[in-house]
């Protein structure tokens, strides 16, 4: 099991949904999709990389040939996916702090969805309702979403200071130079194995080694 | 499409496991082992998949019965009839679901289309096992329902687009920049922060000099190389 990949935690969470209700769901995912204004409070969460919302319909589970049992259910079941940085408190405690009331309106409709407030049994029902990765892949363990994103602006300042100051006087670049170093002070810093989740890391990476001796 | 947001694609796929064993092994199991024993970081297969961002797999068992009491509109209303009898208790209690199969989940964020994706996922995923063996993708798959009639990389794709299920939302936090993009930029921010730092207070003719040879050495136009290189996981 590894829901850790560097600084990246993998969150799988599946709840039923009353199928008659699938539909004001959707119009619920629809609406936010298409007013990307309904989504600031999860940009604000600026430690999630990728997230998404997948519903099942209870005769959609995928049935791939005529001996595969078909599926008999009572509900339709949505899916979470989510990969984000820091551990698993702080991130539940985080969404239900940012954004409380975005959280009830996409699982409103789940059974026996406690709502995001109070925290202790929004925990329960993400645990009793969470199931762990196997393996888990991230490009850049050693990056939050974070770095990620002020990489980019890194890598266009420099390569606009290059173009327009590195053949100034001396004088001239430095003045650019301490602007550029100005204008990226919040994006710069060194990467480096997060000592956040070490302690996790480093159990994932003694399980893993585990695996490839037994 | 909601499995896109810009250029970065969510892919869920779930793939039903046979039911059955080998030996005294369930074919689920056997399946889930492997995913376990998957190398990690940048030996796993998945750091040669082009445009991987991060994806995951894992086995869903079965789903959950919500036995937690909650704040549930519905059902608290429907408790009220328990005051009168017992069968009306149990009515209000949340049905009891069982799967008839167990589902290989993968869920993938990358860049750019999904055949291209498909198409690398089937051709560069390898590597090798704890018994010294090289594998593909297709021992990942193997005990999946009807994966014994995928021969080939159009088939491969025609399968995962059989067991793909389209998100509702896709929320992107990150970038949608190509993965050689989104590593070029990491390296330049690690080496230029580093150069910051080491520049301190130095004069304006010693940093000119030193950023031209960091810039000739960086080649931040250069996305190929230098760079990080996919799950790198120490500097």
């Amino acid at each position: 099991m590894s829901n850790i990949a560097g600084k990246a935690y993998a969150m799988n969470v599946i709840t039923p949904i009353r199928w008659y209700m699938v539909w004001i769901n959707r119009l619920i995912f629809k609406i936010a999709l298409n007013r990307p204004s309904t989504l600031k409070g999860l940009i604000t969460l600026s430690l999630i990389h990728y997230a998404r919302w997948v519903i099942i319909p209870r005769n959609a589970f995928p049935r791939l040939d005529e001996n595969q049992p078909k599926e008999d259910l009572n509900y339709a079941y949505m899916l979470f996916f989510s990969n984000f940085n820091g551990s698993w408190d702080q991130y539940v405690d985080s969404f239900t702090f940012a954004i409380p009331a975005g959280l009830d309106l996409f699982w409103k409709w789940n059974v026996r969805y406690p709502k995001s407030v109070p925290l202790t049994p929004f925990h329960d029902y993400i645990r009793h309702n969470q199931i762990d990765t196997a393996h888990y892949y991230n490009a850049y363990p050693m990056a939050a979403s974070n770095d990620v994103k002020s990489a980019k602006k890194v890598k266009k300042a420099l390569i606009d200071f290059n173009a327009v100051s590195s053949d100034k006087a001396p004088d001239d670049f430095l003045k650019d130079y301490n602007k550029l170093l100005n204008d990226l002070q919040l994006q710069l810093g060194e990467m480096k194995p997060t000592p956040i989740v070490s302690l996790s890391s480093y159990e994932v990476k003694k399980r893993y080694e585990q695996t490839q001796t037994h | 499409m909601a499995t896109k947001s810009g250029n970065a694609t969510a892919l869920t796929v779930l793939s039903p496991i046979k039911n059955g064993t080998m030996g005294e092994t369930s074919y689920a199991d056997m399946t889930r082992e492997r995913c376990l024993r998957l190398p990690i970081h940048e030996k796993s297969p998945l750091s040669k998949v082009p445009n991987t961002y991060l994806a995951r797999l894992f086995i869903l068992d079965d789903v959950f019965y919500e036995s937690l009491p909650a704040n549930d509109a519905v059902f608290n209303f429907s408790d009220i009839w328990s005051f009168f009898s017992d069968s009306a208790r149990k009515k209000s209690l949340p049905r009891r679901d069982h799967l008839k199969s167990k589902y290989l989940v993968f869920s993938s964020n990358f860049y750019g289309d999904l055949d291209d994706y498909l198409t690398g996922l089937w051709d560069k995923w390898s590597y090798t096992d704890h018994d010294g063996n090289q594998r593909d993708i297709r021992y990942i798959w193997e005990h999946c329902v009807a994966f014994d009639r995928v021969t080939d990389c159009a088939g491969f794709i025609q399968y995962i687009k059989r067991c793909q299920l389209d998100a509702s939302l896709f929320f992107n936090g990150s970038t949608d920049d190509s993965l050689q993009e989104q590593l070029k930029a990491l390296y330049l921010k690690q080496e230029f922060t580093k150069f910051a730092v080491a520049h301190q207070g130095k004069s304006a003719i010693e940093i000119q000099q030193a950023f031209k040879a960091f810039i000739a050495r960086v080649q931040p136009d250069n996305l190929s190389s230098p760079s990080w290189f996919p799950g790198q996981s120490t500097p």
